[in-house]
């Protein structure tokens, strides 16, 4: 059923990762993304995956939920692969038929660029996975407050991450429901071409639109009525602040960063370390 | 203090029009639609009273108005001694005159359930400290404490509502007006918000304006108006109005059954108290006449 | 046409930590022309009943005949079980999509492949029962008002030419005019059309004016059935169950207790007048 869907996928714990503040983890997920394109080596790949896997065991997010979001790009990861396996030119050819040929170059592509996309599925996955989504668009209200000077809404662009949040199970419901009301009266989706298909789901959304619109009116009138006129004079209940374990966060991942450079640089230096 | 100053709201003449475009077969035709014509009601402070009328008799504009949502087109219609005509006391208004709307879903804005009582204060620009002071209390005013991090698609009817008053009442209103707030719940959801309802009104003396059809809530206030079609046509307590059983099924409204027996039985010539509104009542007077003969 | 519930058991989530048992070994049995009123408050497993009725969910064990012919047999004819059970959903208002009245109601009858004319004949038959008149059937059901948009969804149903007709809630949010409306509608079809209704609702007052027989539900099971009059004089169990009985028969269970002669199973404001009239020219005399 539509409605067992889960929506934002916190795993509520207390860990140390748990309770940093959200901006710091926000930051620290995009460097390390881009870390990962820094990172050149076999021997940095092992590195950076160990410290990953320790950062996932401080999380005290089981392994398994880590993981659970590979699932979704299972088919990615293939591509990649095999676009890299067969396309990558290289000297040290091994098998060749027609424009395929399969390289010691491209099998090390193939590996580099797929540990790659798993080391960013799952380490946005931690960021995710450890901070709820209220303090996950708070956090982004904050890192884009800056750019509001360059015209960047970005107290809207979280209000609007917020309210889908809150209204993607309520419209989810709503879908399950109409599906229902629409079979009741002999409506058919499985059956016809893709044109049938298509035309079979005028009577679920058009439907589901009309609600989405009422429901959008009604709650800028409710906002309204409780005093909501954009983010000018507005506080917050939760004030998001920097704690030693957060300023320790932005060191270490400093040191981390050094490190890949270092790594990098070495690799340069001492090609036998691949 | 002087009699103005014990009024939560005044209208004086309030009228509301809007135009309304029709299709017709020669194109389009502009007509007026009186939504709300020349009333005048008065509300005391502290008062719990109910409006009632069936769906579009105006009974929601004039909620609206009250909130400022929607401005009077004619007469004057006054929150604590505030026109609601001056935009600049728009915010001062809201926050002195809290809403409750009817589709429990349709007013909660945030995933989590204190974060969006918060939200009311936060709008105001309160302090983070006495926000989340004003959160635990209105929480567990409404008896929702242990919800508090809940998120709301999860919860009922009954409990969303109660939410939403908790998210009026961390603004500390001095009135909330509820649009009707039960109808679309369960019997239980009802019973809960109507509870809710007459406690605030009790123990905090917040003034309560209760948008209803229900007649079995509109028994229980202080005071009751009825508006149909755009114009206040009766008011009084809920005795005197429901007394007047013809009147209310002429305006498309119920009495309650014991109120329609005692009117039957009265029409038989039976001596009965026309104003009887309750069981308990409605066996009192039995009793009474078995008594007396 | 008589439906028959066998075993009826239905487990929303199995082996996951939302399991939640919805109906649990229910058996019933409702026969043609009947009108049902089945009660129950939320998370009583009414609603999961009514949706297996027409096959819209399955059962996780137990099964629903159709004259005698489990539902579930022959997938290809579930379009048939819908069609035989009409069933109008909550708020069935928001299920309208189509440009006018007339194409909105077409909907159901031209999914079962009915001819232009049947399509017709259906459509208008429809509409009259529910007291839609022609003038609107051109309009757009989004600028009519809530009952009739109610109406209108509920003709939707019917143009499918059920049955039975299953209405969840048919009443919610409506004010008494258009609950008055709706009310109607529904008993001249029970009356002029002989089809069988299951009435699901809360209000007690509007059940105890319309149907021949009570289904109560609770925790998943049918905990009582009986006539208006059998479930009614029972107004303590159904307080237990979260439930209310019409006001009136409140009266009479007080009046019982302090000791008068009166029967305990009134439930409607004509029939009270009736008695009580009676109770106090007794005591006059």
């Amino acid at each position: 059923m539509i409605r067992d869907i889960t929506i934002g996928q916190y795993y509520p714990a207390e860990s140390p990762i748990h309770r940093l503040d959200a901006r710091v983890k926000i930051v620290v997920t995009f460097l390390f993304i881009i870390s990962l394109f820094v990172v050149n080596t076999f021997i940095g790949y092992v590195c950076v995956t160990a410290i990953l896997g320790a950062v996932i065991k401080v999380s005290k997010v089981p392994l398994k939920f880590m993981l659970k979001g590979l699932k979704s790009i299972v088919i990615i990861i293939l591509f990649t692969a095999v676009i890299n396996l067969f396309l990558t030119q290289g000297e040290q050819v091994i098998w060749e038929f027609g424009f395929l040929h399969l390289t010691w170059e491209g099998i090390y592509m193939a590996v580099k660029m797929c540990v790659r996309l798993v080391l960013l599925i799952v380490g946005s996955s931690v960021l995710t996975l450890t901070t709820t989504p209220i303090q996950l668009t708070d956090g982004i209200e904050y890192i884009l407050r800056p750019l509001k000077r360059i015209g960047v809404p970005a107290h809207e662009i979280a209000m609007m991450m917020t309210i889908a949040l809150r209204f993607i199970p309520t419209l989810l419901d709503e879908t399950d429901k109409i599906i229902k009301a629409q079979q009741a009266r002999g409506a058919d989706f499985d059956t016809g071409n893709l044109m049938q298909k298509a035309k079979s789901m005028i009577p679920i959304l058009v439907p589901l639109f009309i609600s989405a619109f009422r429901r959008a009116e009604e709650l800028a009138m409710a906002m309204e009525a409780r005093c909501y006129h954009g983010d000018e004079h507005r506080t917050r209940m939760n004030v998001m602040h920097m704690e030693s374990r957060d300023y320790r966060a932005v060191v270490m991942t400093a040191v981390y960063l050094v490190f890949v450079v270092a790594l990098r640089i070495a690799g340069n230096y001492l090609p036998f370390m691949i | 203090m002087n009699k103005e100053a014990m009024k939560m709201v005044k209208a004086k003449d309030l009228t509301y029009e809007y135009v309304r475009v029709l299709e017709t077969d020669h194109g389009t035709k502009e007509e007026k639609v009186a939504a709300l014509k020349n009333v005048n009601i008065e509300i005391n402070k502290g008062d719990f009273v109910a409006v009632l009328g069936h769906n579009g008799s105006g009974k929601s504009t004039f909620a609206k108005h009250i909130n400022a949502l929607v401005q009077p087109t004619g007469g004057t219609l006054w929150v604590d001694d505030m026109d609601t005509k001056n935009d600049e006391l728009v915010w001062e208004i809201r926050q002195t005159a809290g809403m409750v709307f009817q589709n429990p879903d349709n007013q909660l804005v945030a995933t989590v359930v204190e974060e969006d009582i918060a939200f009311g204060p936060e709008n105001m620009g309160v302090e983070p400290k006495e926000i989340r002071k004003r959160v635990d209390e209105a929480l567990a005013t409404v008896r929702m404490s242990e919800y508090a991090t809940h998120t709301p698609s999860k919860l009922s009817g009954g409990q969303k509502q109660r939410i939403a008053i908790a998210g009026v009442l961390a603004m500390k209103p001095k009135c909330i007006v509820l649009d009707e707030p039960t109808a679309m719940l369960d019997p239980v959801g009802r019973r809960d918000v109507m509870e809710t309802i007459e406690r605030l009104n009790r123990e905090e003396g917040i003034t309560m304006i209760l948008i209803t059809h229900y007649m079995d809530e509109a028994v229980r206030a202080d005071k009751v108006f009825v508006i149909d079609d755009g114009d206040l046509v009766m008011q009084g307590t809920p005795k005197e109005i429901f007394s007047q059983v013809e009147t209310l099924q002429k305006y498309g409204l119920d009495v309650p059954q014991v109120t329609e027996v005692a009117y039957l039985l009265r029409k038989e010539g039976v001596e009965l108290p026309a104003d009887i509104l309750t069981i308990e009542e409605m066996v009192g007077a039995i009793c009474q006449l078995k008594s007396t003969t | 046409m008589s439906i028959k519930i066998n075993h009826l058991t239905h487990v929303y989530n199995p082996g996951t930590a939302f399991e939640k048992v919805a109906l649990d070994d229910v058996t019933l049995e409702i026969q043609k022309g009947e009108f049902i009123g089945l009660i129950g408050h939320t998370g009583s497993g009414k609603s999961t009943l009514i949706q297996h009725l027409n096959g819209i969910i399955s059962p996780t064990s137990g099964e629903i005949l159709l004259d005698g012919e489990n539902i579930h047999k022959d997938k290809t004819k579930l379009k048939e079980v819908r069609r035989r059970i009409g069933l109008a959903f909550q708020y069935p208002e928001y299920q309208l999509f189509e440009m006018t009245v007339y194409k909105d109601v077409a909907f159901g009858p031209t999914n079962l492949k009915l001819t232009e004319e049947e399509i017709h004949h259906n459509v208008v038959s429809a509409l009259e029962t529910v007291g839609i008149s022609e003038e609107i059937y051109e309009k757009s059901p989004f600028e009519l008002s809530g009952g009739q948009k109610r109406r209108v969804a509920i003709a939707g149903v019917l143009a499918m030419n059920p049955e039975v007709l299953i209405l969840d809630e048919p009443t919610a949010g409506l004010d008494p005019r258009g609950r008055d409306e709706i009310l109607q509608a529904i008993k001249d079809l029970h009356d002029k059309r002989g089809i069988t209704v299951i009435l699901v609702s809360h209000s007690m007052e509007d059940v105890a004016k319309l149907v021949d027989r009570i289904i109560v539900m609770h925790r998943g099971k049918a905990a009582m059935q009986g006539t208006p009059k059998e479930i009614f004089s029972h107004v303590e169990e159904l307080e237990q169950m979260g439930l209310a009985a019409p006001q009136v028969s409140y009266v009479f269970a007080e009046l019982k207790k302090r000791g008068y002669d009166v029967p305990t199973d009134v439930y409607t404001v004509k029939e009270a007048k009736e008695v009580l009239l009676k109770l106090v020219k007794q005591v006059k005399s």
